[in-house]
């Protein structure tokens, strides 16, 4: 620990020094990042508002004021993780009680037809929850690690339609983001809509289905090629890459995974599709289970082990293979930090998760303590740059400006930028974690895969509307919930004077790092606004400002 | 000629990237082309299409299709189309093909597949270093497919750099209406990427506007859309967005006209009923810009369009009654409104996907992943009914088979079926190395493009 914190330290001189120029010109009546001296010499007692600012956006769903200040009076980036390790209010256990046989809404007609299938065959209510939970959640960092764990072990309802079974999924995620990995893999396995979604459920010996076999291993744990502890990949006499397992290995792992059904709700026979219970971990049917020995990874299932020996020796070879630590990592890191961490950043955090210090692997806690406290992700610089996905934007947003919301506004705006919230187009996520910057020159940009002429146009006036609004009809109650507002009030609050109103988009939109000439435009823009209501006069004025700044790379981009 | 795009950066500072291509001489190769309009329209079935279902034996073959597929997976061969001429017949969801077929417009490509070098199953078992890495995973063999390269990274596609070598005009002659995809990243140009439905206009914003307020607004964004000195991310991704606002305007008069030709071609071939799957909408964009060929000046147009579902692991002969049908039905009316247009010989479609599928059913009514599959091309240019290639030996563990189950050997490389209507394109010889980078593998020592046209 005092190692990283004399690193972090030296990265601040580094990102007091970039940022010297700009800062100097705010005049915002905050300390000024651009005061190397302090800064270098400050203990770990000094974390400044810009940069609890940009914590903020990579370890919560956007910065708001109050999180900033709750940041800064922590004194430290480590001191507010802890705090956050403890926090775990935000739940999706009520939601899974949404279930029901498949022909539940079947006598239902119409409108009435309609909720019920919203209700209880939907990804609405665990979207609005999620939305909901993400804008007012006090747990911010186990929800934002919960979400990059959902992008990482896909399981959507784009193909499978469960409110129970999504929710009871989601709480997988949720409850273990801090947990160990290998708890994650265990549950997520025998969950009974990753059942449904990859095809473990029902698979049988007779010809065992390979989906989730394949998957497991290609995306949730150990990747298709060999890699080295810093995630690169391994290479043969001849400069090629060497496969991690083979077809061979699939079809193994397939067997050993054979004589898993649903849970039945009311008691019901294991052959009764209506009454499958998408709630409860699956269950064995014996008689479809492989009794055989299966072979994979160099380990090998005895005959005549148990259906659950078998199942705990896939997730044990997968958990401790020793690609799974740089590869879950990266992904973790591509997720929550940076787009392209260095191989030394993913050999740090692949360490803690092979050893927590403890002894332990796995233990995600640790894991995360190490991206957020990485010399890389708490240096300050311009260039790594990751784009915001559509949920983070509209999180963002709607978290800079302050929203009462019931999470359904955010439902109906998300796919039209390419990211509706669980409802992946495929178990390879919204996008790859390998996508190219498109004329990046071997830069890698996963969200860029989701940023097209259609997604650019939609996210913009998604952005529009949402700013220069005053309100919107997709903020309308959907009932019994309560609909979406936002707090413009508190932007009337700060009166006449423009540059309190760009003070705080500075602070939560671009963490400090607004120039002069940026902030001219805007001064500029501002005074043409004029209304006879002052209230009303610096509402308009921040709803410009506000659509400015988010509309641009320099918020669409984290850096 | 190859320019990086530092290099671009550079000889753009200043100046537009058209002048900069042209200064370059880089527009020569398919600017110079005098065969008139040509257009290939991508289709990618994602997921991994199993088409053993969809081109079928129809000779004394089909007993054994029938016998290795199993019960859980064969069709019934009172439910093929024929293929008449041919001793194949297609899905039975896709008659509405036939008439294509008829007209000799339609061809079916068999046993393709990803393939570093020729092989045979001896040299499949011996020599690892010969095969495409990470065969049966889906994102690898997208990748391969997309960018062809089967043992290195692709970091761009064939779409892509064949409109590197395109004449450069003010909305990009390469049109996605499937999103963003490695096939459609180019070295040094950029795709439009277009919504399959809706219009796409940018809200509040009026370059005309005459009001202070508007304009001090218009000029701050303007002020914050300059991302030049916050790193390559930032840089290009802003750089994106201004040039996708530029380019919407005309795109979105294009999609938004209410005077199209080419809509009343998209209907039920059976009912007349409005075409309303994602695939037919997709097809029916292609075809307005298409039609729009002349005001947006190009001589040549690359499309990629994509139909999505195809992982069918799980009860694949009910999810493949649509699919195939919705397939067929948006194909047959893009030919359709070709033909309207009096394009149908100047526009090639053509099927491309992850990988096959096993032969051998799944206890699950599925089918896993595998490797060589069958493809469809459409239009008028096509020799007339034709089937290419070799359908494959249905031994289990056979001489085609690099599993125990059916996962045949490709006999046909990708390079040789997409680079035959690459070709076709006009896509010179002294270019198709540059997108297909391992081309001098595929036109040597008996290899070659796929003679699809005649």
């Amino acid at each position: 620990m005092r190692i990283q914190l004399l690193s972090s330290v030296a990265a601040f001189v580094t990102a007091a020094s970039v940022f010297a120029g700009a800062s100097g010109t705010l005049n915002n009546g905050q300390t000024s990042p651009g005061d190397v001296t302090g800064i270098a010499l400050a203990p770990e007692s000094a974390i400044q508002p810009d940069e609890a600012a940009r914590l903020a956006k990579q370890a919560s769903f956007g910065p708001t004021p109050e999180l900033v200040d709750a940041i800064v009076a922590k004194k430290s980036a480590a001191a507010w993780l802890d705090e956050q390790f403890t926090l775990s209010q935000s739940t999706y256990v009520d939601v899974a009680e949404k279930n029901a046989p498949v022909n539940f809404c079947a006598t239902l007609s119409g409108t009435e037809q309609t909720n019920c299938v919203r209700e209880y065959f939907s990804a609405v209510p665990t979207q609005m929850r999620f939305y909901k939970n993400a804008i007012y959640g006090n747990d911010q960092l186990r929800q934002r690690v919960a979400f990059a764990l959902s992008q990482i072990i896909v399981a959507s309802e784009f193909e499978v339609h469960s409110t129970a079974g999504l929710a009871t999924f989601n709480q997988i995620l949720l409850g273990n983001a801090f947990g160990n990995y290998r708890d994650i893999l265990k549950a997520v396995t025998l969950n009974p809509y990753m059942g449904d979604y990859l095809d473990m459920a029902d698979s049988n010996k007779s010809q065992p289905n390979e989906n989730y076999a394949r998957e497991l291993m290609q995306l949730f744990s150990v990747g298709t090629v060999l890699l080295n502890p810093d995630g690169t990949p391994q290479t043969d006499n001849t400069g090629a890459t060497i496969a991690t397992y083979s077809n061979t290995d699939v079809k193994e792992v397939a067997r050993a995974l054979t004589g898993w059904t649903y849970a039945r709700l009311n008691g019901a026979a294991l052959t009764d599709y209506n009454n499958r219970d998408l709630s409860k971990p699956m269950v064995m049917y014996a008689s479809r289970y492989d009794t055989g020995a299966k072979t994979f990874l160099g380990k090998t299932v005895a005959a005549n082990a148990t259906q659950q020996a078998s199942v705990d020796a896939v997730v044990d070879t997968m958990f401790n293979h020793p690609n799974t630590a740089p590869y879950i990592c990266k992904r973790l890191i591509q997720q929550l930090t940076l787009a392209n961490p260095t191989p030394a950043y993913v050999e740090r955090v692949a360490a803690v998760f092979a050893d927590n210090g403890a002894g332990v692997r796995g233990d995600l806690k640790a894991v995360v303590r190490a991206i957020y406290l990485d010399s890389e992700a708490r240096t300050v610089s311009q260039l790594p740059g990751k784009v915001k996905e559509p949920v983070l934007l509209a999180t963002s947003l709607a978290r800079a400006i302050g929203y009462q919301t019931d999470g359904y506004a955010m439902v109906l705006r998300d796919a039209a930028m390419g990211q509706a919230a669980f409802r992946a187009p495929s178990v390879f996520n919204y996008y790859s974690y390998n996508f190219p910057l498109p004329q990046g020159e071997g830069v890698l940009s996963p969200v860029s895969k989701i940023i097209t002429t259609s997604t650019t146009m939609a996210r913009h006036n998604f952005l529009y509307d949402w700013t220069m609004s005053d309100t919107r009809p997709e903020y309308a109650s959907l009932l019994p919930n309560v609909g979406s507002a936002p707090d413009w009030a508190s932007w009337e609050a700060l009166g006449t004077d423009d540059g309190k109103i760009l003070d705080r988009i500075n602070l939560v939109m671009l963490n400090g790092t607004m120039t002069s000439a940026q902030r001219q435009s805007l001064l500029t823009a501002m005074a043409q606004i004029k209304n006879a209501t002052p209230a009303l006069q610096t509402r308009k004025r921040a709803q410009m400002a506000l659509y400015v700044v988010a509309s641009s790379p320099l918020f669409q981009v984290d850096r | 000629m190859t320019v990086s795009r530092r290099e671009l950066l550079r000889l753009t500072a200043g100046g537009s990237a058209i002048a900069a291509l042209g200064q370059l001489g880089l527009s020569s190769a398919l600017a110079a082309d005098t065969s008139g309009y040509r257009a290939m329209v991508g289709v990618f079935l994602f997921g991994g299409n199993d088409a053993w279902n969809m081109v079928v034996p129809n000779d004394s073959r089909y007993a054994d299709y029938a016998k290795q597929r199993g019960a859980g997976l064969a069709l019934a061969q009172s439910s093929l189309v024929p293929l008449t001429g041919t001793a194949f017949g297609l899905h039975g969801a896709m008659a509405a093909l036939k008439p294509a077929w008829d007209e000799g417009a339609l061809s079916a490509v068999l046993n393709t597949g990803t393939l570093f070098a020729p092989l045979t199953k001896a040299l499949y078992t011996s020599r690892p270093d010969l095969r495409p890495v990470n065969l049966m995973s889906h994102e690898d063999q997208q990748n391969q497919w997309q960018g062809m390269r089967t043992r290195a990274t692709n970091n761009d596609g064939f779409m892509g750099r064949i409109n590197d070598r395109a004449q450069a005009a003010s909305l990009p002659p390469l049109i996605s209406i499937a999103g963003s995809n490695l096939c459609l990243i180019g070295d040094r140009t950029a795709p439009l990427i277009l919504p399959s439905s809706g219009s796409i206009v940018r809200n509040g914003y009026n370059p005309a506007a005459t009001d202070a307020a508007t304009k001090t607004r218009q000029d701050a964004l303007n002020v914050f859309a300059d991302a030049s000195s916050y790193g390559a991310i930032t840089d290009l991704t802003g750089k994106g967005m201004s040039s996708a606002y530029a380019q919407a305007v005309q795109a979105n008069t294009i999609i938004s006209s209410t005077t199209s030709a080419v809509d009343k071609s998209f209907v039920h071939p059976t009912t007349g009923a409005a075409l309303t799957s994602d695939i037919s909408k997709q097809l029916l964009r292609a075809a307005r810009m298409i039609e729009a060929r002349g005001s947006l000046g190009h001589a040549k147009q690359t499309f990629f369009v994509s139909q999505g579902g195809y992982d069918t692991h799980t009860n694949e002969l009910a999810s493949h009654n649509n699919l195939y049908a919705d397939l067929a039905n948006a194909l047959a009316a893009f030919y359709n409104a070709m033909k309207a247009l009096g394009l149908q010989d100047n526009v090639t479609a053509f099927t491309m996907s992850d990988f096959g599928r096993v032969f051998k059913a799944n206890a699950s009514g599925g089918s896993d992943h595998a490797w060589g599959s069958n493809h469809l091309v459409l239009g008028g240019a096509l020799a007339n009914g034709k089937v290419y290639g070799r359908y494959p030996d249905m031994t289990f563990g056979g001489n085609e088979d690099a599993s125990n189950d059916g996962r045949w050997i490709p006999s046909i490389a990708t390079e040789e079926y997409v680079g035959a209507i690459a070709q076709w394109y006009g896509v010179s010889q002294a270019d198709l190395p540059y997108v297909f980078p391992n081309w001098s593998t595929w036109n040597a020592g008996g290899r070659g493009p796929v003679p699809l046209f005649g």
